[in-house]
């Protein structure tokens, strides 16, 4: 079996992937910024010294989220390294992780076919990551967007099941924007790898959205890890100051791709994301 | 007065069927001396209730053209998987048929052509009208003898039309509807794009009637006392739009929009829609775990054994690593896109063992099928059955989980 590099394996996303791929028996080079620094001028040299013709490559390295400009250079350079790195050393398959943040915000059914608008500087980055790295991969090429992620190792704090599983143990409390009536697509951070591993064992091309097809409202998940947790939570809402957003995603073309994948249920997957911290890492 | 039709696929057999029913003398030809001597040993090339070629004159000589007053042009125009008209087949029927017809008789393209096509034919030979075909598959023999109205493409529009169309055209006893080439072609093509707005907002309707707990099957009934909207109206849910010639429709605008500057991201959003309304089966499955299911009805509706555009088998093509059973009445078992498929011969046999079964096309004969017959035969209980074949009291009491389009 042919080996898969993640380049940017230490991260949420990419230990996840990596564990994933080491159970399915699957052979892995796992990359992380002490291995190679994209930032550096010779990352691309160096990264291309790891690489072997018949590698499935994922790009997972990016520095997220990107808010600004400068945040936008430092992406930039380290998308150059990666294009600079294949195309010294071709491969046989390349996955970049992209995101769903590369679509407008629109109360939409959101599907492969939905044009890229993205309205952020994350989104925006990513979008020209995978623009970049179209122009620049020439083996099948798969960008695999994620819509919101959640798992019990995100370091992030982002508005959503991590946000409120941390503030309801800490403080015994979920502060929702509005009363969290907006329907978000959250997938969990295991289908995202499981989803990867189809994807390279499949070695598909092309664009994918990496969501569940179920959207739930933010208070939904509130009320669900108030649920769990064993002490009483109180859910707060607060004045809106944005009008309600709903996103729905429509997932003909992963049922497609992918037929024998069912994503986890949000009910299953937050009770596997309250694990602890620690027994996760 | 003789009648020519040239082309004697579904189009053209079936219209000179239907002048040969008025007591016309009806020649109908076709290039093609092997498919006239089927038809004439009766293997009709198309499956049409009421179709008959019994008293239809048959030839393959182009010659015998020479006898007749109207020579209609009607083959069917392939469309392509991208739903374009490949009207070369049509243009080498006509060079091949113009060297015969008489120099006073009247020549009439019957099929559907993109506008500007006749004009063009009339300006080579001012013989030529356009005559709109609105046949519907399963009921073609029907509307041929009983057109509703006849559109006439015509050069000048206010010139009477040749005495002898204008006599054969009589005989359907219907309003008769001259009009300029363009206005014509373009009507054929707007009966078209309305069925697939009507039925674009029922397929948008039924699916949030499904999110909402609402019943589309109680909503429609009040739609058509509606007198805006009509007895007759496309309001029955679909997998879809349906049929290739709707699509091809959607698609001509669309093109001619992009050519002259024309918004027409309305169309476009029928065809995204109606692709996500074919996957309904596939969605529903993809939250069941099946590894065997029975398909009843693989034609694209019923009354017909054509394929294209067939729901069942874009089912089929999505269900890789299932085992397939299928049952149809009418369908050709040799086509390729059935290689995987077992065949059964009855349809209780394609529902053995199968953890769900969808009934893809409605024909008549599903409605016998006893619900608890299904259930006995079946190992699951999962009955898709978007066109609401089967009671549904009748498969909740047998055990089924009954699952129709535009219902919760």
């Amino acid at each position: 079996m042919s080996r898969t590099v993640i380049v940017g394996a230490r991260g949420f996303v990419g230990g996840a992937i990596v564990r994933r791929l080491a159970e399915a028996g699957m052979p892995t080079l796992p990359l992380g910024r002490t291995d190679i620094d994209l930032l550096q001028p010779d990352a691309g040299a160096k990264l291309a010294a790891q690489l072997r013709p018949d590698d499935a490559v994922v790009l997972v390295s990016a520095e997220a989220p990107c808010r600004d400009a400068a945040g936008m250079v430092r992406n930039m350079a380290m998308v150059r390294a990666m294009a600079e790195a294949l195309a010294a050393q071709p491969v046989a398959h390349v996955v970049n992780i992209s995101s769903d943040a590369v679509y407008a915000d629109e109360p939409a059914l959101v599907s492969e076919d939905t044009p890229a608008a993205p309205a952020s500087p994350h989104g925006a980055m990513h979008r020209a990551r995978e623009v970049l790295l179209s122009a620049a991969v020439k083996a099948p090429l798969a960008h695999l967007r994620p819509s919101l992620l959640y798992g019990a190792a995100d370091p992030h704090n982002g508005y959503g099941p991590n946000r409120f599983r941390r503030t309801a143990a800490k403080d015994g409390k979920i502060a929702l924007f509005g009363e969290g009536e907006e329907k978000r697509d959250h997938v969990l951070i295991d289908d995202v790898a499981e989803l990867v591993r189809l994807a390279i064992a499949q070695r598909f091309a092309g664009v994918l959205n990496l969501v569940t097809g179920k959207s739930v409202s933010f208070r939904d998940i509130a009320e669900r890890i108030a649920a769990m947790a064993d002490r009483p939570v109180a859910i707060e809402g607060s004045p809106r100051r944005n009008p309600v957003t709903h996103r729905h995603f429509d997932v003909r073309a992963r049922l497609k791709a992918f037929q024998q994948f069912r994503p986890t249920p949000i009910e299953d997957g937050l009770a596997r994301a309250a694990a602890p911290l620690e027994s996760v890492r | 007065m003789t009648v020519a039709f040239c082309g004697m696929t579904h189009l053209g057999l079936v219209s000179a069927a239907a002048a040969a029913d008025l007591g016309v003398a009806t020649l109908a030809f076709d290039p093609d001396a092997a498919l006239i001597a089927r038809i004439k040993a009766g293997e009709l090339p198309v499956h049409e209730p009421g179709l008959s070629a019994a008293k239809l004159r048959l030839t393959a000589a182009p010659s015998d053209l020479a006898a007749c007053d109207v020579v209609y042009i009607a083959p069917d125009v392939p469309t392509s998987d991208d739903r374009q008209s490949d009207i070369a087949p049509l243009t080498r029927l006509i060079d091949a048929v113009l060297p015969h017809v008489r120099r006073d008789a009247t020549i009439v393209v019957l099929s559907q052509v993109p506008p500007g096509f006749t004009r063009r034919l009339w300006q080579r030979d001012p013989r030529f009208f356009y005559q709109v075909e609105t046949l519907v598959f399963g009921q073609a023999v029907e509307r041929a003898r009983k057109p509703e109205r006849i559109i006439v493409g015509c050069a000048d529009p206010a010139q009477k039309l040749p005495v002898a169309y204008a006599s054969f055209l009589a005989k359907f006893n219907c309003p008769i509807l001259p009009m300029r080439f363009e206005s014509a072609e373009l009507a054929k093509i707007s009966i078209n794009l309305c069925l697939a707005a009507t039925l674009s907002v029922t397929n948008t309707l039924a699916e949030l009637c499904e999110a909402l707990g609402a019943d589309w099957g109680e909503i429609a009934p009040a739609l058509r006392l509606d007198r805006r909207i009509g007895p007759h109206a496309y309001l029955n849910a679909g997998l879809g739009i349906g049929g290739g010639n709707i699509g091809r429709d959607i698609a001509t605008v669309i093109r001619l929009g992009a050519e002259h500057g024309t918004d027409t991201s309305v169309a476009q959003a029928w065809l995204g829609h109606s692709q996500r309304r074919r996957d309904w089966p596939l969605m529903l499955l993809a939250a069941a775990h099946v590894s065997q299911i029975g398909i009843l009805g693989l034609a694209y509706k019923e009354d017909t054994a054509s394929m294209k555009n067939s729901p069942a088998l874009a089912l089929i093509d999505g269900l890789a690593g299932v085992r397939v059973a299928a049952y149809d009445p009418a369908v050709n078992w040799q086509d390729a896109e059935l290689a995987y498929v077992k065949h059964a011969h009855a349809p209780l046999e394609a529902c053995a063992d199968a953890d769900a079964i969808a009934i893809m096309t409605p024909w008549r004969q599903f409605r016998d099928l006893a619900p608890a017959a299904i259930a006995d035969a079946m190992r699951g209980n999962l009955v898709l059955d978007p066109y609401r074949v089967l009671d549904h009291g009748a498969c909740a009491a047998a055990g089924l989980d009954h699952r129709v389009l535009g219902r919760a």
